[in-house]
């Protein structure tokens, strides 16, 4: 029978980048899966499904997730789906999962996502592998190549300066530098990141998420289960995802998330948002590239076209304003592949939860929306809203 | 004495991608200088590279049109940091609108001096005209459109 689905437990590793990892994939993985086992207060024996992701080509082995499953030491018997979409595998960790409880055949799915993004020696390389072969792959363009095109054509479009794209990195930096999970913990001024070695115009490597190392855990749970718990749980009320056409050429306007505000839409209406700036205590967009963050809030009905930059300059964004948003820092600060988009996720549920780290708790967060995007020229988008759900009387 | 924290692995592959009617017949225009695009029957669309299908219909593309080898550069970045296996930096990627096309045609564009990375943008604003230079050897890949160059 049809049920609604939640979070019930969320691991998150410490981040640090490849040449200081001293653990395996492996280790990561078990670590986190086993931190949300935990946190959710579940037995392994009670776990029902795993639903784990890898990106082919991006760590020397196309079976990452299948032997990393087996090795987890959560018993036999264990159904597994892995998911291998590219970029957004780890946003669409939770999606999955969560289909399968609400269906009614799964009670509680374990989420489970490792650093993919370390390793391959040059990740552009690998990224390139990943971009439309034949038409686009052979003129020379990686990751942060294909996400410039957004960014120069935002610029464009609303005479946006460098030092405007610099504010959004300092105040990233200045959030992840309060949570201990991220990678990049020190904080900057606009100046550093303007003069930072240019990467492809306009963005420069401060504009630019880290390779990090850390692997991420979710349990989702039926509500069942959820409402049982002595703890608040993070009710997923609404989710879903959506595509661009396949070919960067495809999108009919880099300067306008288009795809992003049009599956906004169809999740607020299915949540029932209806003004989401009043309504979110706390949001959590995957931003790796410095121009994605504006874009985004603006795309998600947040504020108008061109006004991203001016809402994060406001202070709106940052902990304390009205709109919470990346309060981890982001993966502008912690990008670990699959895990790194996964983190969204785990983020806002651990706010609805009240769990978060306790120097980026929003006090009283109650609802919040989680954001994912990836794919060439960040063809896919995923998101979900989160509402607490209190522990039934007893 | 620390323990050793990695071991090198190395792949080196190579595949054959098959390139299906749709992308045979625009590779074969590409050899004969033509730049091939094909357009959906239901929302009138006109697609370079062409494609078989609608992605926003859902319904199989018709009529094969030839577009000019000139159009709009509408968006561009410069490549100052690039790659393993990839072009040598700097260079520059754009998407130009070919009249006639409703996607964009991403491509390598030259023209600009990148003496001065502060100044490329203005170099090329919005909407500047750039036209296919082909290459002499054509053997049925985009890069026999050896890049876009400024135009007038």
């Amino acid at each position: 029978m049809a049920q609604r689905a939640a979070v019930v437990g969320v691991g998150i590793t410490d981040a640090t980048s490849p040449r200081k990892q001293t653990r395996s994939h492996l280790e990561l993985c078990q670590e986190a899966a086993w931190a949300a086992i935990e946190h959710a207060g579940v037995s392994p024996a009670e776990l029902d499904g795993v639903v784990v992701g890898n990106i082919d080509g991006f760590e020397g082995t196309v079976l990452g997730g299948k032997h990393i499953t087996r090795l987890l030491g959560l018993g036999t018997h264990l159904p597994m789906v892995v998911l291998n979409t590219g970029g957004t595998t780890g946003g669409n960790l939770m999606q999955v999962a969560a289909r399968m409880v609400r269906a009614g055949t799964h009670q509680r799915v374990l989420c489970l996502g490792g650093p993919t993004f370390f390793g391959v020696r040059d990740l552009q390389s690998a990224i390139n592998t990943n971009s439309p072969m034949i038409v686009e792959q052979p003129l020379g363009m990686g990751g942060f190549h294909m996400g410039a095109f957004a960014a120069s054509a935002y610029q464009a479009r609303h005479g946006t300066t460098v030092e405007d794209l610099a504010s959004v990195v300092v105040a990233d930096h200045q959030k992840a530098s309060r949570n201990p999970y991220a990678h990049l913990r020190y904080t900057l001024s606009e100046t550093d990141v303007v003069e930072g070695t240019p990467l492809s115009s306009p963005l420069t490597q401060p504009m630019v998420c880290p390779v990090s190392t850390s692997a991420a855990a979710m349990v989702v749970a039926s509500e069942d289960v959820a409402a049982a718990r002595r703890t608040p749980s993070a009710l997923i009320r609404a989710m879903g995802t959506s595509s661009d056409p396949y070919l960067g050429g495809g999108k009919g306007d880099f300067a306008v998330m288009e795809n992003l505000a049009a599956l906004a839409r169809r999740v607020y209406a299915l949540a029932d948002v209806r003004d989401p700036r009043a309504e979110f205590d706390v949001v959590e967009v995957f931003a790796p590239y410095v121009h994605m963050q504006p874009m985004q809030l603006e795309a998600l009905g947040f504020c108008g076209a061109g006004e991203g930059i001016d809402l994060i300059r406001s202070g709106a964004t940052d902990a304390g304003g009205d709109l919470p948003t990346n309060l981890s820092g982001g993966p502008k600060c912690t990008n670990a592949g699959v895990a790194g988009e996964l983190a969204p996720y785990a983020y806002t549920a651990l706010q609805v939860m009240g769990d978060a780290p306790e120097a980026i708790q929003v006090p009283g967060a109650r609802t919040g929306l989680a954001h994912g995007t990836g794919g060439s020229f960040f063809q896919f988008e995923n998101l979900a809203v989160f509402s607490q759900l209190t522990p039934q009387e007893q | 004495m620390s323990s050793p924290l990695t071991q090198t692995v190395h792949w080196d592959l190579t595949y054959d991608v098959h390139l299906g009617s749709t992308w045979g017949r625009f590779m074969q225009g590409l050899r004969e200088q033509k730049i091939l695009a094909n357009s959906c029957p239901e929302c009138s669309r006109t697609f370079v590279p062409p494609q078989a299908y609608c992605e926003s219909c859902f319904v199989r593309t018709e009529q094969w049109t030839e577009l000019p080898a000139e159009g709009d550069l509408e968006v561009f970045t410069v490549v100052w940091q690039g790659f393993t296996g990839g072009p040598k930096p700097p260079y520059a990627v754009g998407g130009i609108r070919l009249a006639g096309a409703d996607t964009l045609l991403m491509h390598v564009v030259t023209g600009l001096d990148f003496s001065d990375p502060s100044t490329v943008r203005d170099q090329l604003p919005h909407g500047s005209r750039v036209r296919a230079v082909w290459a002499e050897d054509r053997t049925g890949q985009i890069l026999d459109i050896s890049h876009f160059e400024p135009a007038g």
